[in-house]
């Protein structure tokens, strides 16, 4: 059955639409992720523009983290205090974000970017995670207790403030700092930015791992909040009956990762998601660096 | 899209039956008249293409050709070009008032009954579209390069082709064809470009309008993202809000 999106102004699948909803809000439920990442280049890979992809995107992913920072909060799982710090830097970097995507959009560099972007940043994520899980497992054989709480410049920072609920003592400059550099990512790349942000605070803010996943959720909601109105203003791009077909079939499908998961140990899980993260590092990279089937595309038609 | 092609069957035959009495009209030279079975595509929720019958009535002896050319729009080509293993857009030709859609129909191949300056004049085939821009210091080379390939771009996505169908004759007078439109189209005014050939040469030209538009919840949408985007933005947040909240609700109880 096909449907017209009347933004996207393409006829899609529905069922296409609700099978990848489903599929990649399983993963999402499955490792804890967002899944922003996964789902707008799958978007732009079935034909959706671009532009259209990423500001749909990031209008889903406010749905999927008020379904997700409501489990933790009934968990008091959620630092407000540094959600609040994040989601300052978080706004200023996602409408600074906005008015980049514009301006590249215009100059016809947005694709590239856009890939660019995935390629760096989900290749730096992946490897990280997936040494890091490797060693964790050895570890976990050997037996040696990990290191934590070690000092480096970032601790001389000034501005310091206690942050109870994370039991950190540190500079407010760098959550907010943090959320800026993730605020633009989500709306140049139309993802949440928890895959950068969470290993951000584990290992830069030194928060608990308890905290992180729903901490940082806070933050995304208002960030992609953010990005979704801005997107509608300045380039019209949030396709609504795109994002409802979409988070109708991620809600169902992360009710049955969440399940999944766990069943499956947390250092297993990691190393999949690191995979699956370099796997669609490797996807992108390919793109950019093989020839293409035509040299000459046509970019954003105007007016007259 | 069953019911529409009953519909235009049944246009078809009534259109048939009116002129098969032998039309005094249609005998005099140059004589050629169109109609469409409907002036209009509609984008509606469920639309994936849409085909409209074109009939008409000519001189006997005559052969027909038509054109369709969807709204002008100022088009940038690029090119994109290896940058340390990258493959980056570098160059740009805007190309002026770019036909958004283009498709033609004929009797016989128009090759076949005019020649290739007529083809050219008359813009008929998308070899023959006349596509300008604006600075003229780009060499003719160039330009060739960027317009071969911003017409196999419009092709391999359906929104120009050359022939795409044919005119199917009826009796000595009577002509018939579909015009197909994809799910892709843009919105506008579309020109039907109909011109009438003998030995060689367009004796005739009709031209009738098609209005491509929104209809119903798809241009309610439109509408309401383009003239209210603020408050389309906002709506589009709480929508998010309050499905999140409900499927975490949901969630709970089940």
């Amino acid at each position: 059955m096909q449907i017209y999106l009347p933004i996207a102004e393409v006829s899609v699948n529905i069922f296409l639409i609700l099978g990848m909803g489903g599929g990649v809000g399983f993963l999402s439920g499955l490792f804890g992720v967002g899944g922003g990442f996964l789902m707008t280049p799958l978007l732009i890979f079935i034909g959706i523009p671009p532009a259209v992809a990423v500001a749909t995107e990031a209008n889903q992913i406010v749905a999927s983290s008020v379904s997700g920072v409501l489990a933790h909060w009934k968990r008091g799982n959620v630092d407000f205090k540094m959600g609040a710090a994040l989601l300052v830097g978080g706004v200023v970097g996602s409408t600074l974000g906005v008015w980049l995507f514009t301006l590249l959009r215009e100059l016809g560099q947005i694709d590239l970017v856009i890939k660019l972007s995935y390629v760096i940043f989900l290749g730096i994520i992946g490897s990280l995670m997936f040494g890091e899980s490797l060693r964790a497992l050895l570890r976990s054989k050997n037996k040696v207790p990990p290191k934590r709480r070690q000092h480096y410049w970032i601790h001389g920072l000034p501005f310091k403030v206690r942050f109870k609920h994370s039991k950190v003592y540190i500079s407010a400059l760098l959550p907010i700092a943090i959320g800026m550099l993730v605020g633009i990512l989500s709306a140049i790349m139309g993802v949440g930015g928890g895959f950068v942000m969470v290993p951000a605070m584990i290992y830069l803010l030194g928060m608990p791992t308890s905290v992180v996943v729903g901490t940082s959720l806070f933050q995304i909601i208002f960030v992609t909040a953010n990005v979704t109105i801005l997107q509608s203003v300045n380039n019209f791009a949030v396709d609504v009956v795109l994002a409802i077909l979409l988070l109708i079939g991620a809600v169902i499908g992360a009710q049955f990762g969440a399940r999944a998961g766990a069943k499956l140990g947390g250092e297993q899980l990691r190393i999949l998601l690191a995979l699956m993260v370099l796997g669609v590092c490797v996807k992108i990279a390919l793109d950019l660096t093989l020839e293409p089937n035509d040299i000459y595309t046509i970019g954003q038609a105007g007016g007259h | 899209m069953k019911m529409q092609k009953y519909i235009s069957a049944i246009i078809a035959l009534t259109m048939g039956a009116m002129f098969l009495a032998p039309s005094p009209k249609a005998a005099e030279p140059g004589y050629i008249d169109i109609d469409l079975s409907k002036p209009e595509v509609e984008l509606t929720a469920s639309f994936d293409g849409a085909e409209l019958l074109l009939f008409g009535i000519h001189n006997p002896g005559t052969d027909v050709i038509i054109v369709v050319r969807g709204p002008g729009l100022d088009t940038p080509v690029r090119r994109k070009e290896r940058v340390a293993g990258v493959w980056v857009n570098s160059d740009e030709i805007i190309f002026k008032d770019v036909p958004t859609f283009y498709s033609t129909a004929s009797t016989l191949p128009p090759s076949k009954i005019l020649s290739a300056k007529i083809l050219k004049r008359y813009e008929i085939g998308v070899e023959n579209l006349n596509l300008e821009i604006e600075n003229s210091t780009v060499s003719k080379d160039e330009i060739k390069l960027f317009s071969d390939g911003l017409i196999r771009n419009m092709t391999n996505v359906d929104l120009y082709g050359s022939d795409v169908s044919k005119i199917i004759k009826v009796g000595k007078q009577l002509f018939r064809t579909n015009l197909w439109f994809p799910s892709n189209v843009s919105v506008g005014d579309y020109t039907v470009t109909t011109h009438l050939v003998k030995d060689g040469n367009i004796i005739n030209t009709k031209a009738t309008n098609i209005v491509v538009h929104k209809v119903g919840i798809e241009a309610g949408i439109y509408n309401f993202a383009h003239d209210y985007a603020l408050l389309y933005g906002i709506l589009a947040v709480i929508i998010a809000v309050v499905s999140g909240w409900t499927a975490n609700a949901a969630f709970r109880k089940g």
